[in-house]
């Protein structure tokens, strides 16, 4: 995993000088740092959390990057830059893998799967993950100091009907195609039954023919 | 267009012999104008004193919010840890600033210093804003005479400052005295597109859009026109470069950011 490390921030020469160049780094850093931040100014339940985590810096390096991502914490914001060079904790992994990474059974099987690579402080990684728990944001109050309560009203109605249709929806394509495995695909005729039923025909056809000869031989007797 | 083009190279006094001449004759660019390195100080004053309340918003309009990324670049090259000094010379209303004051911690500490006190002051009610006051200090110092003792910090940053510095050298040399060895310096400035289209079209913005904006937005395009001539006048990167190596500083590099027309050079004092 640390040859994925360096082999993630040292290949592609080309491509990271034209990264560079266009600042690719520092502009995800930026959204990124922005987002969380809000986020958080949006949480209902407290970030009391993040005091324990004061001057600790968590970096993750992600098989789909080229660079790093080093999150720090300072009061009760969250600053976020490319440089690891004050990681507490380093963890290398992908996108896939870091949706697993807040299931703490899952750490040492992917740890043994080779789809995760921790260095530093585990504890400061679950702390950061518990943080990303603890988020929950009240969307309904936060629209309505924008739009007002009853469009906000109105807007939660209308998501909420089709968040219901498209879960039906979600549902039932997975009850279909679960009926299809399980029943109806036994009852698919498969390609070697076809060919197999091609070569009798065939067989037929030609016995056929053979006796249609020995018919006409005969009547001609 | 084309013509708008030539008409502005024509304005521009060649770079390298203005320098010479200046050398010489005791006397400097401000824009494309020469004065007399007694006036250029008080003339660069006066367009940051109009400036300084729209600074901010400009630099978003004008840049169209590049300029943050050329700063978080900026930090990122820094290597700042924390419990470090930084000083961020001409630092203006603070945007490095407030960075490094977070990423130094409570045992670091960030002076912000500006020769222009209308500058300073937008700066430090900004920053006090924001809460960010137990780490921060702040000093009208000219970059050319710095008043602090020698080998003082760690890292010194000047963003979009060395051009409006009436003596390059002086200034540098300064800077060099107040690092501590193993300090670093990082200069953040305009520079000169790589690309020759890159290079024309930049020219036609400048020259064209650039004062147009300042007249609309901060109501006063002389000083953007100042901009735009003062940018074309700073030394380009190798030049830049050569003069951190004449007054010392050691390992200097630089890195050309959106094509060149924004470069970061770093120098080292061992």
């Amino acid at each position: 995993m640390t040859e994925n490390l360096s082999n993630s921030l040292g290949n592609n020469t080309y491509q990271n000088k034209i990264a560079e160049q266009l600042m690719l780094k520092q502009a995800l850093a930026l959204v990124l740092e922005k987002i969380i931040n809000k986020a958080l100014s949006l949480n209902i339940n407290d970030n009391t959390d993040l005091n324990a985590l004061h001057n600790k810096c968590f970096t993750i390096v992600l098989a789909e990057l080229n660079f790093p991502l080093c999150f720090s914490v300072y009061q009760q914001q969250i600053l976020v830059n490319s440089v690891a060079d004050n990681s507490d904790c380093t963890i290398v992994t992908s996108l896939k893998t870091l949706k697993d990474f807040q299931k703490n059974q899952q750490l040492t099987e992917l740890i043994k799967q080779d789809k995760l690579d921790i260095n530093g402080d585990l504890k400061l990684a679950q702390q950061f993950a518990n943080i990303a728990q603890n988020l929950t944001i009240d969307w309904q109050s936060e629209l309505a100091k924008h739009i007002g309560d009853i469009a906000t009203y109105k807007f939660s109605r209308v998501a909420k009907v089709l968040t219901d249709k498209l879960t039906f929806f979600k549902n039932q394509v997975q009850a279909d195609s679960s009926e299809y495995i399980v029943h109806e695909q036994k009852l698919v005729v498969t390609k070697n039954q076809l060919d197999n039923f091609y070569q009798q025909v065939k067989q037929v056809s030609v016995q056929t023919n053979t006796l249609m000869q020995r018919l006409d031989a005969l009547a001609k007797k | 267009m084309s013509t708008q083009e030539h008409s502005n190279q024509a304005q521009q006094p060649n770079n390298d012999h203005a320098s010479t001449k200046n050398n010489a004759d005791n006397s400097t660019h401000f824009g494309f104008k020469t004065v007399d390195k007694s006036e250029k100080a008080s003339m660069v004053a006066g367009v940051f004193h109009s400036v300084a309340k729209q600074y901010d918003i400009m630099n978003d309009l004008m840049s169209f919010g590049v300029h943050r990324l050329w700063k978080r670049f900026t930090i990122d090259a820094s290597g700042v840890r924390p419990g470090n000094k930084v000083l961020d010379l001409a630092g203006g209303t603070g945007d490095l600033t407030a960075k490094f004051s977070k990423l130094v911690g409570k045992e670091g500490k960030v002076i912000l210093a500006d020769i222009n006190s209308s500058m300073l002051n937008v700066g430090r009610d900004k920053l006090r804003d924001k809460g960010l006051v137990q780490n921060i200090e702040y000093v009208q110092a000219n970059a050319e005479y710095l008043p602090f003792e020698d080998n003082t910090f760690d890292i010194i940053t000047i963003a979009f400052g060395l051009r409006n510095v009436t003596d390059k050298d002086k200034a540098l040399a300064s800077m060099y005295r107040v690092l501590k060895p193993g300090g670093r310096l990082l200069v953040l400035e305009f520079s000169k597109p790589e690309h020759e289209l890159l290079n024309k079209a930049y020219d036609f913005y400048s020259f064209n859009i650039l004062p147009k904006m300042g007249e609309l937005v901060a109501k006063d395009g002389d000083s953007y026109q100042y901009l735009a001539e003062s940018i074309r006048m700073h030394p380009d990167q190798e030049t830049l470069k050569a003069m951190m190596d004449n007054v010392g500083f050691e390992q200097t590099s630089y890195h050309n950011l959106t094509g060149g027309v924004v470069a970061l050079h770093k120098g080292y004092k061992f």
